[in-house]
């Protein structure tokens, strides 16, 4: 059995696994909608559709939309999982067997990949009622899935390393705050060149900027090269590392 | 004369433990070497680094185990018993020395160890929330079995252990002794030829201990070799064709439960055998005594 097999009969598990806990499924649709809600509330008379250029037409709860996927595709809980298989013994049983060391952790993360994309369908169909659509049309909703779930594997990756060093659920959790000063320091209420010259300058340096402005472009605009390969470049480029890196703990866990 | 009474009539006239005369061996500690070993481990040594000390878990562990033998690995809390298990079972690196599994060195080859051993540690690793069945067949699909293979094995070993009518329920509602039994069953999936076994039974009641000890004679019985370790003297005096224990990360005693016994009763001059417990005491230095004074009884 080829490691990629592995991973697969892995990652079936691992999806098994949270479709049986659907307590630590909830928060992940639900958070998500109630910011999309919350911030086209409290902005959208601010920013109307039809004088607000960076709208393109729609509401202000499209140009919402992908801080709501990011927020779902940050929300993954495979590393808390894998915590449990630690402290419980399995993750030993699992260590024990003549597995690939790279499919005991990429089943986890190819698990991660299809939940986000599951989850990010859900939220752009719970979105339409908002007068959102995907202007780039089913090629961009499919790129838009993809992008959201590669950002699942780079969050989840991420995690699990904590949880593979740490082998903690608390140090896992902290770990997992680390996104949100990320994510606010985007262009998440305005495009970047309407915040003052210090926030554009940290949003610039930011990676998370790049992943979110590929994917309001998909929503609200065709599909564009430029800002499409910056979305997909930085999540290749940290996904890369993640797995390197979460590849090189596994080898050396004792 | 019963099994077990049969056992240690085999161990009591074989000079290294009934292991030499079931190979045909002639007595002597050099026919170890001759034995065909199912575990061998030579200054095996555990260092663990922090910023401040280097703590030595294990400090040079030399262990001949045979084919088809039941090994007890015995010793106090914190002697270094798991830590050599971990060793063994590629669970954890070695700092020095060497370890053989049926013959695989198992820092040289892990996955060539892996497939051949079965493992079954303290804490019965196993997922929650799947089922009895679920996780059998992930267990032997990760061996490399193909899912209508796996399926069928799942089914066997399940009725091994008993576990028919709950094969369909979650983990995470199953007693302590079916959990344990479930625990064996997915060590044994792709029929191991060594299965190490770290404490099986601690936290069972008495019954399904027996059960425990029922379904390992079973599978040694079938020619797998079974490297124990438990904190019950009772259940290596059951279970065990040979002993070794383990304090302060090096090998104290090491032979047959009667030759351990009858080496202590002729050391002390005693009229009748010792207990393995007083064996056990004596080989790590503890006394009854300082052990009571360790754990102070209260009474009302």
């Amino acid at each position: 059995m080829s490691a990629i097999q592995q991973a697969n009969v892995l990652g079936g598990r691992s999806l098994r696994e949270a479709w049986r806990t659907p307590e630590a499924l909830a928060p992940t649709l639900f958070i998500p909608v109630f910011f999309l809600i919350v911030n086209f509330g409290q902005a959208g008379k601010i920013f109307p559709s039809d004088s607000t250029g960076f709208l393109h037409g729609q509401t202000y709860a499209a140009f919402q939309l992908p801080i709501s996927l990011l927020l779902a595709a940050s929300f993954g809980s495979a590393a808390l999982f894998l915590v449990e298989d630690i402290e419980g013994g399995y993750f030993d049983k699992l260590r024990a067997a003549p597995v690939s060391r790279s499919a005991l952790v990429l089943g986890r993360l190819l698990a991660e990949f299809v939940k986000s994309a599951s989850i990010t369908t859900i939220l752009v169909i719970v979105a339409l009622p908002f007068g959102v659509s995907i202007a780039s049309g089913p090629v961009g909703f499919v790129l838009l899935v993809l992008l959201t779930s590669l950002w699942a594997v780079v969050f989840s990756g991420f995690m699990q390393l904590i949880a593979l060093k740490t082998r903690s659920a608390a140090a896992t959790n902290s770990g997992g705050l680390v996104f949100f000063p990320l994510l606010f320091l985007t262009p998440n209420f305005v495009p970047r060149d309407m915040l003052t010259r210090p926030m554009e300058i940290a949003a610039t340096l930011n990676p998370v900027t790049y992943v979110m402005e590929a994917m309001r472009w998909l929503v609200l605009q065709d599909l564009a090269w430029q800002p499409l390969a910056r979305g997909f470049g930085v999540v290749a480029v940290l996904g890369v590392l993640m797995v390197a890196l979460n590849v090189r703990v596994i080898r050396d866990y004792d | 004369m019963n099994e077990q009474q049969d056992r240690y009539h085999r161990s009591a006239t074989a000079d290294v433990g009934g292991t030499a005369e079931r190979y045909g061996l002639s007595a002597g500690p050099t026919t170890v070497s001759g034995m065909e070993l199912a575990v061998e481990a030579e200054r095996l040594v555990k260092q663990y680094r922090s910023r401040t000390e280097i703590v030595d878990a294990v400090r040079g562990v030399d262990l001949r185990v045979g084919v088809g033998e039941v090994f007890g690995f015995l010793g106090p809390n914190g002697a270094g018993k798991s830590t050599t298990v971990r060793m063994l079972t590629t669970l954890l690196s070695i700092t020095s020395g060497t370890a053989r599994v049926a013959g695989v060195d198992v820092a040289a080859d892990p996955d060539g160890a892996r497939r051949l051993i079965g493992v079954a540690l303290q804490e019965a690793g196993l997922d929650p929330r799947q089922t009895g069945r679920e996780l059998l067949v992930l267990q032997a699909r990760l061996f490399g079995s193909s899912v209508a293979h796996a399926q069928r094995r799942a089914e066997e070993l399940l009725e091994l252990v008993d576990l028919v009518e709950a094969r369909d329920r979650r983990i995470k509602g199953y007693s302590g002794g079916m959990k344990r039994r479930l625990d064996l069953a997915s060590a044994l999936v792709h029929e191991p030829e060594v299965l190490f076994l770290d404490e099986p039974t601690t936290g069972l009641d008495p019954a399904s201990r027996l059960t425990v000890w029922d379904e390992l004679r079973r599978i040694n019985a079938r020619g797998t070799t079974i490297f124990l370790t438990t904190q019950y003297l009772e259940e290596a005096d059951q279970l065990c064709d040979r002993l070794a224990i383990i304090d302060g990360g090096l090998i104290v005693r090491e032979g047959t439960p009667q030759q351990l016994k009858a080496e202590l009763r002729e050391r002390r001059g005693l009229d009748t055998d010792p207990t393995l417990d007083e064996v056990f005491l004596d080989a790590t230095g503890r006394t009854r005594e300082r052990i009571a004074g360790e754990v102070q009884e209260v009474s009302a």
